[in-house]
């Protein structure tokens, strides 16, 4: 009998809801299991990085990676699994683009470790101990991985296949996705497993938009009662469908919460935070500064707003200090 | 800091702009000069590259108000520095490295001044601030 082909499941620095997408999959992941031989999973299964060193290059046929690269660890493991598969498939928004943890890039290292480990409220460190890649205790050495200056996606680090996008992955992009991986099926190297369009493309409230849309002011969707059938852009309410990768099954629309982004650019965009400025500014109504001012200054942090799952692809990729 | 030339990058409206002077001689004159048809056709990442290719600052020379042939390209292109304003901001780049103009000038006789203008103000702005960035992050910290 033919060897399955061996799958790898490993997060880096993302919060395991990608993982939760995987078991979403419910049913289907019996015949994932059935048809594959699973060789990593830490959150699921007790198999140890020294399992998958011990393997040949190439020896895995699928690594699903979710979660960005923030530390030493991350890298290394990214670096592992890139070595030993034959394909990576970036899973998840973190991931695909730095996600939110990638936000951190308009941050320092040092303001990050200073409001942790110093200045939060909450925080108890009267000896002012910061986190050391090496320490000594009792004579031996103890070791941290290294937390690097700034957020990267998965690609920037390793070579990736296959991106699959969203805050998680629908359940149906993750079964397509299973499905094209086992029945060899798969498009391009590089291609992203989802829909090639924006978002507006398929919303079912794009129907309902003016044709040209001219706002006064903006609102932020916890001060209003959004209509829940109306394009929300018309209405005031910061949307990223324009600028965003359709596939998520509209699924923050359809419980009446605006496109936040998390399926990252539209296809041959590399910054959807720029695409998203454009788009925003053309629909501003206003004729002159002050008029500009005062409806821009109603939007609270618009870098975070419009990068919020992909500042560490953006073009400028973080904060310059 | 004497010998720091600012690199600026220029776009500006043909319908506007230098129309009737020799485009190749004024190109002599403007380094990194991109004229173009409407301010309106310079989109938000053309900016944002121009700076990740390491331009000190963007000047954007459009119609004056109410002249875009195009009905309101210049308006368009001036909303969009606003925006982009606060975006190069949360970079760590100042604002004053983009500016835009709107105003008319067939001869382009003040494109140079404009943009000598700007140059003297990225001057004493420095260089845009460093991102640090490794090579491989395998060097990292």
């Amino acid at each position: 009998m033919a060897e399955k082909p061996k799958v790898a499941i490993c997060w880096l620095g993302g919060c395991g809801g990608c993982d939760e997408a995987v078991v979403d999959i419910n049913e289907v992941l019996l015949r994932v299991a059935a048809a594959t031989d699973l060789v990593l999973w830490p959150v699921a299964l007790d198999f140890k990085y020294h399992h998958i060193e011990e393997m040949r290059d190439g020896e895995v046929a699928l690594a699903i990676i979710n979660g960005n690269v923030r530390n030493s660890e991350q890298e290394e493991v990214a670096r592992l699994l890139r070595n030993k598969s034959q394909l990576v498939l970036a899973f998840g928004a973190c991931a695909c683009f730095g996600g939110t943890p990638g936000l951190a890039n308009f941050t320092t290292k040092e303001d990050i470790f200073n409001w942790v480990y110093r200045d939060a409220p909450t925080v108890v460190n009267p000896n002012g101990n910061y986190p050391q890649p090496r320490t000594t205790v009792d004579g031996k050495e103890l070791t941290l991985p290294k937390f690097y200056e700034q957020v990267f996606a998965l690609n920037q680090v390793i070579n990736v296949d296959y991106y699959l996008p969203g805050c998680p992955p629908p359940s149906y992009l993750v079964m397509n996705a299973v499905s094209a991986v086992l029945e060899d099926k798969l498009p391009p190297r590089g291609s992203t497993l989802s829909p090639h369009r924006a978002l507006c493309d398929t919303c079912p409230r794009n129907k309902t938009k003016p044709s040209r849309i001219a706002l006064k002011e903006i609102k932020r969707i916890h001060e209003v009662e959004a209509d829940p059938d109306s394009c929300f852009l018309a209405q005031g309410i910061i949307c990223l469908g324009p600028a965003t990768r359709n596939g998520c099954g509209e699924s923050c629309i359809s419980i009446n919460i605006p496109c936040r982004g998390c399926f990252g650019p539209v296809e041959g965009v590399v910054d959807s935070g720029a695409k998203f400025v454009s788009a925003l500014a053309s629909i501003i109504d206003a004729e002159d500064d002050e008029e500009m001012k005062k409806v821009i200054s109603r939007i609270d942090d618009p870098a975070g707003y419009f990068y919020r799952f992909s500042l560490p692809v953006s073009l400028l990729r973080r904060k310059r200090f | 800091m004497s010998s720091y030339e600012p690199k600026l990058v220029t776009f500006s409206c043909k319908f506007s702009w230098g129309y009737l002077n020799d485009e190749a001689a004024l190109a002599k004159q403007v380094k990194n000069w991109v004229p173009i048809i409407c301010s309106g056709k310079v989109e938000s990442s053309h900016i944002l590259n121009a700076f990740k290719q390491g331009a000190d600052g963007v000047l954007i020379l459009g119609c004056r108000g109410g002249d875009c042939h195009y009905q309101d390209g210049n308006y368009e292109a001036r909303k969009r520095v606003y925006l982009l304003h606060k975006i190069l901001e949360s970079y760590g780049i100042e604002k004053e490295r983009l500016r835009i103009e709107l105003s008319v000038d067939p001869e382009g006789s003040r494109i140079p001044q404009l943009v000598k203008e700007m140059s003297d103000r990225l001057k004493k702005l420095g260089p845009v601030k460093k991102i640090g960035e490794r090579v491989g992050v395998a060097s990292a910290v």
